[in-house]
């Protein structure tokens, strides 16, 4: 620990101690609770590490003038220290321990009431009870019967924290008692008698908490739904955690009350009950007795008249991934049943579903429930296509059958769906919130098996939903991903007719042209995913791109893409470029000739690098660059690429959006990563003799600085500096560690330094300026005669440029990278930016500052923050 | 009450309302939809049509050559277009007091009411609803004296000719009656009559009935319609809309506590929603211009042009389509475009506002300002010297048969580039564009009906709550072409009363009340009793004054004081006497205490029948008969005045007087 640190901590103990009121700003309380935490988990006594402490909390919790927030904080202190059982001696010893964990204390003081100390109660027995000692103060002090009491508190906060610490409670009694039962023989007396009185309280806390669950289960009127759900999901999270002994004993006590539950059918507790008994039945293995209940149980949950709730549970079920065939089966046949009323197209066997609920959920879906419903079943499809074919009632095909007739009903056309539910139309028809669903369902559903027959239909749908006037934007985009998932699993297209492709062309040359900017950028992403899709075959045998033969590939794509650089939309303009990116990929791996086309795109987004006021669309600039260089076949060789390279480095370096700067990186590391690939590994038996060693060694030096001089004429070396000084840490730390790359690389090759000088431009004396802050040497370098990096020790690593233009640096890269500590850079940028403010001395010192503020009386009462932070 | 129904078209409807002696013409909307029936008036000469084949029938027995001429397969009536008039034989047109006009597309019929037909009345519409009704009136007689038509077509006529023509001209209905254009003075004589209210304001129709128009957010000075007595209240809706658009918003409130609701003008286009259709021609326009081709939008010169435009101006910018010019040839484009920009009252309330800023209401202003919209008064002239392509060309009609439409149907309609996109509503495009077949343009349909759709009426419906509702027939069941889609139609309870072209119905509300006023001195005279708490009743004597439709009650007028004068004097100028009136009696006759009456009065015997209506009470010894029945008491008693009397001292006595 930091010796700063120690000597200050009396003093805040003191102010802490002393404030009668909290103090200003709550979470500086948090932190220092965050930093003796972490000095505990180093393994350190806190109390010998900190003796001032020990005061603090009898000071404190004698004296109760304190503010909630500082007592909350004794409380959370208390437990810490009490975590280790010398701490907890010492807390007894000074009978701190009693005071500060007697409810009725703080309930006298008329303290209680604030659900910041309750809190702080509870966090700080849970932490302390890590050992038996704990346990037995716990029971010897009676604070069972709070902590019970605190369940169904008033404050969320503190219900939620009350769970988790029965839960704890519960589990650490679990433990305890299950060492005791392993005691060995060789225990002394004394530690039998110990373990016994362990035992004892152990078991006492579990009836204790077993009894109050149990008692508090039974919902005895609707105003205590929300008791019901916090006991619920108390059991859930009991049940999950728990291990056999307990487990049985805890099952065994409240199946009684569940099923009392169950059996009452409570809308609202649908789900935490289904919670409940999706997590017993997975812990139970098929031997354990209650397990038939809990089946039982389940089946009766699965099979309620509720139309509502039984799909609710049937979605869980399959949610949870249990494997049963009956209920699973069962369960599939509940969440397609909405689908088959509606559409009228028959997804069930016969008999399969009890007719009641059919008749039931025929009524329910003409009314507005309709909508929650069929959402819910269209939702959970994607878990149905998972599942086994025995335990699915009709083939995947003629699902994908019925979610297209019911999206042809969200479009007001019945025609598919003559015997289907009347009722419901009215309620679909133009709701996007269905169309969506549907449109994600009919995505899930292109991987089920044999579905392929279905393409020209499926493809004409969505083709209708792109045309349509009618369509949401959002439904745009889902009927967009629709038809790549589908384009994506279809090996063949040739099924798809020219009239069909002919539609589509139309649809999407619309809406590139359309009205909501949303529509037209779910197009042009559209047409960037197309061009990624796998190429599938043509029906004469031959590979083709799927966006050549439904679209007619980049004569078509490449106009729409161009058009949509212009677009006001700055999203629209980023996507257009990814797009465009996409697109070419191809025919940059094919070393394809440039068209005309191309190379007015490569203009236009450098202008929109240099001018665009949006940081998307300069982004996706650098990216394309990025996509290019690492798709194309010999970047070098091609002409236009090397000639926008550097252009695209210089602005990236002036940019002012760090992700812009970040990408530039990307891009700089590309090139550093092709001028020196990794070498191959060595010959293990490769024999060497010290002639071709040497001449082997210079070849390498020649090669290196040729490559060297490259990266210098490509703009990378200077955009490197350039960013080791950048304000943006990402920036700089990415930039330090392709540097730290490079001079691994360059610099021990290159020991015979004068004549492998590698000179290197840098845009301005700002520069140099940066680079003497990191040295901490700070003159300046116009009085210096020469420039010089560093001290004069290391040589001229700059020297002024002797050309005209007066602002630019001429450096010498090695000599640069010898002469700066990249080391010390990189240690110093890996620390977040706010490591100084973080620091508990700085945090130690606020809290002095703070309350020396505080007690100024010229301070503003008005400009205190509350913070509500438990 | 009752409701002729001269008009069978639901959008454009022509309805007679006699109510309390008055008789209100509601609207008198011109059905347009003939004129499909005819060939285009080119304004350029058009070797195309003029080469066109003249008719024969297959076996050569009917000749029309020079009246039906073949075009793809379908024939047209080669002649000036004509129109199918409102229903003028149903009722006398002279007797028509008032004519309620509730927007300028609803008025087209107004000079074939007013004029030759003995009309005498008044014509009620808003400022705007008169001028620009006006301007779309002068567009139409200028549109057909442009192209001047000497030949009359009418042998086609004939019942016998007609039925054995082809395709839709066999089905035309009514075709005798059938007009051509009036004529600028007709136009002027009948928009003469016409009389400008504002919203809300009450004109009272010879103290019957009062009227006022409500703001119907349909257009530039749509309203629809109450009119009320003290007792009873008709609302008429007309064209009405909910959304935003420039004009403004619809009154709902005060539509609330009809008695009736004529319910008309509903969207014709229920399942497109306005703002699908406003992306879907953006869309087109940019994919075509784009594409370098020209797009020609049909409309009229008034209403959806101000929101297109509006929306063109929004859009211009971020599809690039800057430079492109957009061109308004109409011959009342300039009023058109200048009216809409004074109108400030009538606009949407954020129209509104602009109006006390440096901006004009309407972005149009800027466009013109900024050269990227440029109106015409025609094709000729100034537009020749500055037509530039690709461009935007917005003109009339839509019907595509007259108008400069037909010019660049012509011109255009060859080239694939090019698009003609359909805004109103109110023509099938398919029929429009039929004379022009084959085609190599682009066609695109995006209606734009702001009118209530069936979702919006029956919420309104729900919220202002009509005892009963009429409306056109076609409401009350689906679409022909989509008979399962009941949510396109009214469902009411009680279901409403459906009307079509020719129906009268009476309508089913019986008047009860009238409004009677007293004069002062007379009421000062009452003596008002209380019969049962809070209500109090007095008897009056008075004449009863009935003049314009109002009653009022005046007191007696007395005898002159009886001069002392020792003239004889006549029988007949003797002062009428006056008798008091006698008191008027209420209450019920308890039973068992009137024969506890009877009895004390010695009448013992007595046997007591239950019937129906009450109790008849057999007076055994007397022989009489007392009929106690809910509204009267009869003692029937043969020549026995005196137990007569006293009979009905006792009955009295159970009774109050007044």
């Amino acid at each position: 620990m930091d010796r700063e640190c120690v000597l200050i901590l009396p003093r805040v103990c003191e102010v802490l101690a002393a404030s009668g009121s909290s103090l200003p700003d709550d979470t500086s309380l948090e932190k220092l609770l965050d930093w003796f935490t972490t000095i505990t988990q180093t393994g350190v006594s806190l109390l010998e590490a900190c003796p001032c402490l020990r005061d603090f909390l009898s000071n404190v919790a004698f004296n109760s003038t304190s503010g909630p927030s500082i007592l909350s904080f004794t409380l959370k202190l208390a437990g810490l220290i009490g975590a280790s059982e010398d701490g907890f001696k010492v807390l007894e010893e000074c009978s701190v321990l009693g005071l500060v964990f007697d409810p009725r204390h703080w309930q006298e003081a008329g303290l209680w009431e604030d659900p910041c100390l309750r809190i702080g109660w509870i966090q700080g027995l849970k932490t302390i009870l890590q050992h038996s000692k704990a346990l037995r103060f716990f029971v010897q002090a009676g604070l069972v019967e709070p902590l019970l009491h605190l369940q169904t508190d008033s404050s969320l906060f503190v219900a939620s924290a009350a769970n988790q610490m029965l839960a704890h409670v519960l589990l650490l009694c679990e433990s305890l008692s299950s060492v005791g039962c392993n005691g060995t023989k060789e225990r002394d007396l004394e530690q039998n008698s110990l373990s016994m009185e362990t035992n004892q309280n152990c078991s006492g806390v579990i009836t204790k908490a077993l009894e109050y669950l149990n008692k508090c289960l039974v919902l005895k009127e609707t105003s205590q739904l929300s008791q019901s759900q916090q006991i619920l999901k108390l059991l859930t999270q009991l049940l999950v955690q728990v291990r056999t002994p307990l487990l049985d004993k805890l099952l065994l006590t409240v199946i009684d009350s569940v099923e009392e539950l169950v059996t009452k059918s409570c809308s609202q507790l649908t789900l935490p009950l289904m919670d409940v008994v999706l997590a017993a039945n997975s812990r139970l293995s098929d031997d354990h007795d209650p397990k038939q209940r809990i089946g039982r149980l389940l089946s009766l949950m699965l099979s309620r008249n509720y139309p509502v709730d039984v799909i609710q549970a049937a979605a869980a079920w399959l949610r949870s991934r249990q494997y049963d065939p009956v209920h699973t089966a069962h369960c599939a046949r509940v969440l397609l049943l909405p689908l088959d009323i509606v559409t009228g197209i028959s997804l069930l066997d016969e008999n399969s579903t009890a007719e009641e609920l059919r008749i039931l959920m025929t009524e329910q879906l003409k009314s507005k429930t309709c909508f929650s419903m069929i959402c819910v079943c269209l939702t959970n499809i994607p878990q149905i296509t998972l599942l086994a074919p025995d335990c699915l009632p009709c083939p995947q095909r003629r699902i994908v059958s019925a979610v297209l007739s019911l999206l042809k009903l969200c479009c007001g056309d019945t025609s598919s769906s003559s015997a289907g539910c009347v009722g419901v139309f009215r309620f679909v028809t133009g709701s996007s919130k269905v169309q969506k669903c549907s449109m994600e369902a009919l995505s899930a559903l292109s991987k089920s098996p044999e579905v392929e027959i279905l393409l020209p239909e499926v493809f004409k749908l969505l083709t209708e939903y792109l045309n349509s006037p009618s369509s949401d934007p959002s439904v745009l985009q889902k009927s967009y991903q629709a038809l790549i998932n589908w384009i994506g699993v279809c090996t063949d297209l040739s099924c798809i007719t020219g009239l069909l492709r002919e539609d589509l062309i139309q649809a999407v040359r619309k809406r590139a042209c359309d009205m909501r900017w949303e529509a037209r950028d779910s197009t042009v992403e559209f047409l960037g995913h197309l061009a990624e899709v796998q190429s599938c075959r043509t029906s004469a045998g031959e590979e083709r791109q799927p966006s050549n033969s439904l679209l007619g590939g980049c004569s078509f794509t490449v106009p729409l893409l161009k058009e949509a650089l212009q677009d006001l939309e700055s999203y629209v303009r980023a996507s257009s470029i990814s797009a465009l990116g996409q697109t070419l990929t191809f025919s940059w791996q094919q070393g394809a000739a440039l068209t005309q086309d191309q190379v007015e795109i490569v203009t236009r987004l450098q202008e929109i690098l240099s001018q665009d006021s949006e940081g998307f669309a300069r982004r996706a600039v650098v990216k394309y660059f990025i996509a290019w260089f690492s798709s194309c076949s010999s970047p070098t060789s091609c002409s236009l690429l090397v000639q926008s390279v550097p252009t695209v480095l210089s602005q990236g370096v002036a940019d002012l959006d760090w992700e812009v700067k970040l990408h530039t990186l990307e891009l700089a590391e590309l090139l550093l990563d092709q001028a020196f690939p990794d070498p191959a590994p060595p010959h293990p038996y490769a024999v060497m003799s010290d002639q071709s060693h040497r001449s082997h060694t210079q070849d390498k030096e020649s090669e290196l600085l040729s490559s060297l001089n490259s990266l210098v004429d490509w703009g990378v070396i200077s955009a490197l500096f350039c960013f080791l000084v950048d304000c943006d840490r990402p920036v700089a730390l990415k930039a330090c560690q392709l540097l730290l790359k490079l001079r691994h690389t360059v610099c021990p090759l290159m020991v015979s330094a004068a004549d492998t000088r590698v000179p290197c431009e840098l845009p301005g004396w700002s520069w140099v300026h940066e680079i003497r802050k990191i040295q901490g040497v700070n003159k300046d370098p116009h009085t210096q005669g020469g420039s010089h990096i560093g001290s004069e020790a290391r040589g001229e690593a700059v020297e002024e440029s002797t050309s005209a233009e007066g602002d630019s640096v001429c450096v010498s890269v090695c000599e640069v990278l010898r002469s700066l500590d990249l080391d010390e850079r990189l240690s110093i940028l890996t620390q977040s930016s706010d490591h100084i403010y973080n620091s508990p001395l700085s945090l130690l010192q606020d809290i002095i500052t703070a309350s020396t503020a505080n007690s100024h009386p010229n301070s503003e009462p008005g400009q205190e923050v509350i913070v509500d932070c438990y | 009450m009752k409701l002729y129904c001269l008009s069978g078209h639901p959008t454009l409807p022509c309805n007679v309302l006699k109510f309390k002696s008055t008789t209100i013409m509601l609207d008198c909307g011109l059905d347009t939809t003939s004129v499909l029936n005819f060939l285009p008036l080119p304004l350029v000469h058009s070797p195309r049509l003029s080469k066109l084949p003249g008719w024969i029938s297959k076996d050569g027995s009917i000749n029309l050559e020079k009246e039906l001429k073949e075009c793809a397969g379908r024939v047209f009536v080669d002649a000036q277009p004509e129109f199918c008039l409102p229903e003028r034989e149903l009722l006398d047109l002279s007797t028509i007091d008032v004519i309620l006009i509730s927007n300028y597309h609803c008025m087209m019929a107004l000079p074939y009411i007013t004029e030759h037909t003995g009309f005498t009345g008044t014509v009620y519409a808003t400022e705007p609803t008169l001028q620009i009704g006006r301007l779309l009136m002068e567009e139409l007689v200028n549109f057909m004296e442009r192209v001047p038509k000497a030949q009359a077509a009418t042998c086609w006529k004939n019942k016998e000719v007609q039925r054995m023509l082809p395709g839709p001209l066999k089905d035309a209905v009514d075709v005798w009656t059938w007009k051509r254009c009036y004529s600028m003075q007709e136009v002027n004589s009948a928009l003469s009559k016409v009389q400008l209210v504002g919203y809300s304001q009450k004109v009272e129709l010879f103290g019957a009935v009062q009227i006022s128009p409500l703001s119907s957010g349909y257009s530039l000075g749509s309203s629809n319609w109450i009119i009320q007595s003290h007792h009873e209240k008709v609302s008429y809706v007309s064209g009405s809309s909910l959304l935003t658009t420039h004009p403004q918003p619809m009154d709902q409130s005060s539509l609330k506590n009809s008695d009736v609701l004529i319910l008309t003008g509903l969207t014709q286009m229920p399942t497109a929603n306005p703002d699908g259709m406003l992306g879907e021609f953006c869309s087109n326009l940019a994919m075509t211009i784009r594409a370098g081709g020209n797009v020609l939008v049909p409309c009229y010169s008034s209403g959806v042009i101000y929101d297109l435009l509006e929306c063109l101006y929004q859009f211009i910018e971020s599809a690039s389509l800057g430079t492109t010019p957009f061109y308004f040839i109409s011959p009342v484009a300039n009023s058109s475009l200048e009216f809409s920009q004074i109108f400030a009252e009538w606009l949407c309330h954020n129209k509104q506002t602009k109006v006390y800023l440096p901006e004009p209401p309407f972005p149009h202003a800027e466009l013109i300002q900024t050269n990227k919209l440029k109106h015409y008064p025609s094709i000729h002239g100034d537009f020749s010297s500055e037509f530039r392509q690709p461009c935007v060309v917005f003109t009339g009609h839509p019907s595509l048969r007259f108008g400069d439409v037909v010019h660049f149907m012509e011109l255009w309609g060859k080239s694939n580039l090019n698009t003609v996109i359909f805004t109103e509503p109110d023509f099938s495009y398919l029929d429009a564009l039929a004379p022009y077949q084959p085609l190599a343009m682009k066609c695109v349909y995006c209606p734009i009906d702001t009118r209530l759709n069936f979702h919006q009426v029956s919420k309104l419906l729900k919220e202002v709550q009509p005892l009963n509702v009429v409306c056109p027939e076609q409401y009350t069941q689906p679409p022909v072409t989509q008979s399962h889609r009941s949510d396109l139609m009214l469902e009411l309870q009680p279901p409403p009363m459906p009307y079509r072209r020719c129906s009268v119905l009476s309508l089913p509300f019986r008047r009860r009340y009238e409004r009677v006023y007293i004069l002062p001195e007379l009421a000062n005279s009452l003596v008002p009793s209380e019969v049962k708490a809070g209500v109090s009743v007095a008897t009056v004597s008075a004449v009863l004054h009935s003049k314009d439709n109002k009653h009022t009650l005046q007191s007696v007028p007395k005898p002159p004081p009886v001069a002392p004068s020792k003239k004889r004097k006549r029988v007949i100028e003797e002062p009428p006497v006056t008798l008091s009136p006698k008191p008027l009696l209420s209450g019920a006759v308890p039973l068992e205490a009137f024969l506890a009456t009877l009895q004390k009065h010695g009448i013992t015997e007595v046997k007591v029948e239950e019937t129906a209506e009450g109790h008849i009470l057999h007076l055994q010894a007397e022989d009489t008969l007392i009929q106690l029945e809910e509204d009267g008491t009869h003692i029937v008693c043969d020549n026995n005045e005196p137990l007569r009397t006293t009979l009905r001292d006792l009955v009295l006595r159970f009774l109050q007087k007044l």
